[in-house]
């Protein structure tokens, strides 16, 4: 079978390469001297971060001022990246609380599916995006820090409000 | 008293209208060196970041403006890191030349300056300074010579890198510049049938007195134009770097200075570029429309108009590189190639046939250069001016048509193009479905 | 059995032939039909009072308990019969009435039949209103923890205690929702084998106090093994989360130990995460001994018992590979072997013939008998002036000492150094039963194989790999990699083992050639 090539008598206005031209160095001419600028000055100017932005992790507290988890597991279970660590252990009024509960954030997809799961809505995805750090094992989130992470969590999708309303 | 007639001996000694000689001919000499230098260094610093601005307004951006007040300080900060940053050195790079590259494309970018006369002469105690470091008297062939320099250090930068993409860069680069040559030497003929003369001090001055040559050349300056964007590797023309196919072709292995030198023998190529066009064909430092400030007696605010107007000039072709840099797309090498040979260089000769053929005809007329018309426009000029519009209305409007920059099916031979446009009217084939 | 009557039915439209008597349940698994059941448990008494087992069998007018209804020729089982479903589904639902929803703190999470079901057929949101039933949780004592709230009374534990253990501690207290599980007054649960019911329990309701809160079960890594710590040989379930044994499970074997594990046998498990081992081979080095290459190790031990008599102090604890390679080193000089075993008193499980804590804890007595060494309470009585000592992963006693003095040279292969050896010329670091293949043989002849659970630390190797290295120094034919390779060169070489090999083992294990049949489950 032959192949098709579509080939256009065209009209002078789109073939001639100077007309092109000048058309083209009008139009950037037109942006050169348009004073209004997409650029986001960011340092000063920040995003309106949406409320289901997935961030870097927060765990939740209880009123006393421990962490809400109770080392189910099911977050490093879900994990699609396993990239958090959990080790159960006992507090002294025989509860069970994490030992040891790191998340490596370098690791973390943020797909949230650990806020997702977890049953004691302890840990959250934030709505937080500035994350700098000079060494890589900075990154990785001991219960303390995550306790300790200040900015909003984000809110899930819910199926039966799907737009947020 | 003693220092009156001290003051009247050297009054007398030198004349300030007449050219200055001696010892004060090599101070000056070293003075313009040293200022010329500084000067086009600082320009050529502030062009990279007049580049950035001005592609970042055309895309609707603010451009740097977070070192020194709205970014000014960013040239600075940028000549600050390459000084710091690494240098690296391939281990199968051939280490003389893959260090003599830059400087041989960085030095004849800085002397081309040499012959450009910036100013209108500034007369002082010791004569009258030119305002030119040299005003050689082939100037212009001198131009022609070092600006083709330039390209033994992006060929030899490639070969010597050992590294594919350079060396294809570099190919590029020395097959560009023989292209395009011709057809800029070829283009400047006609601006020496009209001066008469080599030297580039003379070329403003005819221009003073006739009418710059923009007007009557028409064709031959957007010829030029064309030649001195190829010349210099900037976009359309910037297949040597062309950093989509070749990463960043001859200079993909230079880091640091090195590759700083690289990117100022670019903007000094541009700044040479646009000195040559403003030179010859809008009539290098003439003010337009005052003659007075044109014109001998000179005095020392002539100079600074004039310098100002030259300034101005070349900033605006400076400008122009940058507005089509961000305008145009890179054209592919077939059609670099063809352009070249097949559209500047037939035009280029048959534009010096037809412009000597008028300028023969016109002195044959006796019309003199000098003559006006009317009181103000001179005939000479207007007469070669109509002439150009006509050949540029018959080059852009008749000519431009898919030939210029051809589309990939220019390449296709007429009968098998009206082969494939039968197939096309036929309809797709029975099997093709829609 | 052989003999009894077959019946043939229809199960989920699958044709099953079994022994007439068997129940609908137990039919159904011959064909991959499992039946929900919480009360029933093969090894204990049919009690049918979960009613999660019903099943649809048509011609019968109700649903029929498939734990005790008795399988009839030609009858069509409908497992997941529209009806049965429904049943389930409401025998679940009631069962969550007092059940609490903490899955999330529950070490049964991952492994709890009521978890399982409720998600195979159970409803996914609760319709009840009303506040759970509250009972604190209970120490019952030995390893067992009781949280009476998740207990849904299925009285396998009572049944276990009853009828298996024969020691009846626990009964079901108070009635209707105030049921709970109880202990008879001034009775604690003190069983030798008391801890079984804490695997018996189908949900979180009876823990075990070891392993609480220590890992999820989905964690785990399980690896099939055989108890070590007496010569019952208890088929076990080795269970690890990062490289450490975290708890030991019974795995069932009709033929030796049904269903069950004895409650020291299950907790000792410490040791084999020991972590102060020998990791690299050494050899002495003026007043020290210095980590090496294997080859120097074995070089080294080569020559030192280069035409001299060994005498081997092997462990029972090691396996039939490494014992045989051993007693291959201990007659290659005409040597001798000895070794002793730790006694305390048998604890029978009355509920099953011949299972039983034995007097001997260690795994293989009777191969390191049959192999040649001799059982003594003073191992190194037979060893004569001159001979070259090898302590293969034995301990030794101060009793020893003297013994020692006589060795002119002492070869240590072990997983650690014993403290008591300070003038070992070479040490060659072995592994453990829980880092290494092998087999063991136990008291009623019966070999059985286990696998490797964790990874062996540092450069150690079993003891059946560097014994087998060490023989190739000595010029025998020896030089084993694979722990079946060594077994099938014992197995040619032993009559006893004869035709054996890993295959034909498998995880139920081979009684060894001429071995009068054991009048318990070996009849099997």
């Amino acid at each position: 079978m032959a192949i098709q090539v579509k080939v256009l008598e065209r009209p002078i206005r789109q073939t001639s390469y100077v007309r092109a031209m000048l058309k083209g160095m009008a139009i950037t001419f037109k942006h050169l001297t348009n004073p209004h600028k997409v650029t986001w000055q960011y340092p000063e100017q920040k995003w309106d971060l949406s409320p289901r932005w997935r961030g870097t992790h927060r765990m939740l507290t209880d009123e006393n001022g421990k962490a809400k988890c109770v080392a189910c597991g099911l977050c490093p279970q879900i994990c699609p990246a396993n990239c958090i660590k959990l080790v159960p252990g006992e507090d002294e009024e025989g509860n069970r609380y994490p030992l040891v509960y790191e998340i490596d954030e370098f690791r973390c997809i943020f797909c949230g599916y650990c806020q997702e799961v977890c049953p004691e809505e302890a840990i959250h995805v934030g709505r937080h995006y500035e994350n700098s750090e000079y060494s890589r094992a900075g990154f990785v989130y001991d219960l303390e820090r995550l306790m300790a992470q200040t900015h909003p969590v984000c809110e899930m999708w819910d199926p039966a409000d799907p737009r947020g309303e | 008293m003693n220092t009156y007639a001290a003051l009247m001996l050297f009054q007398h000694a030198y004349d300030p209208q007449a050219p200055v000689h001696g010892a004060p001919w090599l101070w000056f000499s070293i003075i313009k060196i040293l200022v010329v230098f500084t000067v086009l260094m600082v320009t050529i610093a502030y062009l990279t970041l007049a580049e950035r601005k001005i592609s970042a307004w055309i895309q609707d951006r603010h451009g740097p403006n977070r070192v020194g007040p709205r970014g000014l300080a960013q040239p600075l900060a940028d000549g600050l890191k390459n000084i710091m940053k690494e240098e690296t050195y391939p281990s199968a790079a051939y280490s003389p030349l893959f260090i003599l590259a830059p400087v041989m494309s960085f030095i004849p970018a800085l002397i081309t300056f040499a012959v450009i006369p910036f100013a209108a002469p500034l007369p002082t105690p010791w004569g009258l300074v030119d305002m030119s470091i040299a005003d050689l008297p082939v100037g212009f062939l001198y131009i022609l010579a070092i600006a083709s320099l330039g390209v033994y250090g992006i060929v030899l930068a490639g070969w010597s890198s050992n590294n594919k993409y350079a060396l294809l860069g570099g190919l590029r680069s020395s097959a560009q510049m023989v292209s395009y040559e011709v057809s800029m030497g070829l283009a400047v003929v006609a601006v020496l049938l009209l001066s008469g003369n080599v030297s580039l001090s003379s070329i403003v001055a005819s221009q003073v007195a006739t009418g710059w040559y923009f007007f009557p050349l028409l064709i031959g300056f957007f010829l030029f134009l064309v030649a001195a964007f190829a010349e210099t590797n900037r976009l359309p023309f910037d297949l040597p770097e062309a950093e989509s196919e070749l990463i960043a072709g001859y200079h993909t292995e230079y880091s640091s200075m090195k590759f700083s030198m690289f990117f100022i023998a670019e903007y000094s190529n541009m700044t040479t570029a646009s000195a040559r066009l403003t030179t010859l064909f809008f009539g290098g430092w003439a003010v337009p429309f005052w003659t007075t400030v044109d014109t001998a007696p000179w005095h020392w605010w002539k100079t600074v108009i004039t310098l100002v107007c030259f300034m101005i000039k070349t900033g605006f072709f400076l400008f122009l590189y940058m507005w089509i840099r961000w305008t145009l797309p890179r054209f592919r090498y077939d059609q670099l190639m063809s352009v070249g040979w097949k559209v500047m260089l037939p035009i280029a000769l048959c534009y010096l046939v037809v412009m000597a053929g008028a300028i023969l005809a016109l002195d044959a007329a006796g019309v003199a250069p000098s003559a006006r018309f009317g009181d103000f426009v001179p005939t000479y000029w207007a007469i070669l001016g109509v002439l150009n519009i006509v050949l540029a209305v018959l080059v852009f409007v008749v000519l431009d048509r898919g030939r210029l920059v051809s589309p990939a099916s220019a390449r296709v031979g007429p009968s098998e193009l009206a082969e494939l446009r039968a197939m096309a009217t036929r309809g797709p084939a029975p099997a093709q479905g829609d | 059995m052989a003999d009894a009557q077959q019946v043939s039915l229809t199960i989920e439209g699958r044709q099953v032939n079994v022994p007439a008597g068997t129940s609908i349940l137990e039919a159904a698994k011959t064909v991959g039909v499992l039946i929900p059941h919480y009360c029933y448990h093969p090894g204990l008494s049919i009690v049918g009072n979960c009613r999660m087992c019903q099943v649809e069998v048509e011609k019968m007018p109700k649903l029929a308990p498939a734990c005790q209804t008795a399988v009839a020729e030609g009858q069509v089982v409908h497992v997941y019969a529209d009806r049965a479903l429904t049943a389930r589904k409401a025998v679940l639902e009631f069962l969550l009435i007092n059940h609490p929803l903490d899955c999330p703190i529950c070490d049964k999470s991952g492994e709890c039949e009521l978890q399982d079901y409720t998600y195979r057929e159970g409803r996914a949101v609760g319709r009840l209103q009303d506040p759970k039933r509250f009972n604190p949780a209970e120490d019952f004592g030995g390893d067992v923890q009781y949280v009476t709230n998740r207990c849904i009374l299925c009285t396998r534990c009572v049944r276990f205690m009853d009828e298996v253990a024969q020691d009846t501690v626990l009964n079901v207290s108070e009635r209707g929702d105030r049921a709970v599980i109880g202990k008879f007054e001034g009775k604690d649960l003190t069983h030798p084998w008391a801890a079984n019911i804490i695997d018996l329990c189908p949900v979180g309701a009876l823990l075990s106090k070891d392993f609480l809160n220590k890992s999820r079960a989905w964690e785990l890594d399980r690896t099939a093994s055989v108890c070590p710590n007496c010569t019952q040989g208890c088929n076990t379930i080795l269970e690890t989360r990062d490289n450490m044994v975290v708890r030991m499970r019974p795995r069932s074997n009709l033929d030796v130990n049904h269903y069950y594990l004895c409650d020291e046998g299950r907790l000792d498990y410490r040791w084999m995460n020991r972590t102060d081992r020998l990791e690299a081979p050494l050899v002495r080095r003026g007043d020290r001994l210095a980590a090496t290459a294997w080859d120097d190790a074995l070089r080294a031990a080569a020559l030192h018992l280069n035409g001299k008599r060994a005498f081997v102090l092997a462990s029972p604890m090691l396996s039939n590979e490494s014992l045989w390679v051993l007693s291959r080193i201990m007659k290659h000089g005409g040597g001798a072997g000895g070794f002793r075993v730790r006694r305390e008193p048998e604890a029978p499980l009355p509920g099953v013939p011949d299972l039983a804590r034995r007097a001997e804890r260690a795994a293989n007595v009777r191969a390191a008998e049959l192999f040649g060494f001799v059982k003594s309470d003073m191992p190194l009585a037979g060893m004569q002036e001159g001979d070259v000592l090898i302590v293969a992963d034995h301990e030794v006693a101060a009793a020893d000492a003297p013994a020692l003095a006589k060795a002119s040279a002492v070869i240590v292969i072990g997983t650690t150094m014993p403290e008591l050896v300070s003038n070992a010329m070479v040490a060659l670091p072995s592994t453990n039963v829980a880092e290494e293949d092998g087999t063991f043989t136990n008291l009623r002849g019966r070999v059985q194989q286990y696998r490797q659970a964790r990874a062996a630390p540092g450069m150690s190797r079993p003891v059946w790999w560097s014994g087998g290295d060490l023989l190739v120094f000595l010029g025998e034919r020896a030089g084993y990699y694979i722990a079946s390779e060594a077994f099938a060169a014992l197995a040619a070489q032993q009559p006893e083992f004869a035709g054996m090999s890993y295959d034909s083992l498998g995880f139920r294990g081979q009684v060894l050639a001429g071995q009068p049949v054991a009048a318990g489950g070996a009849a099997r």
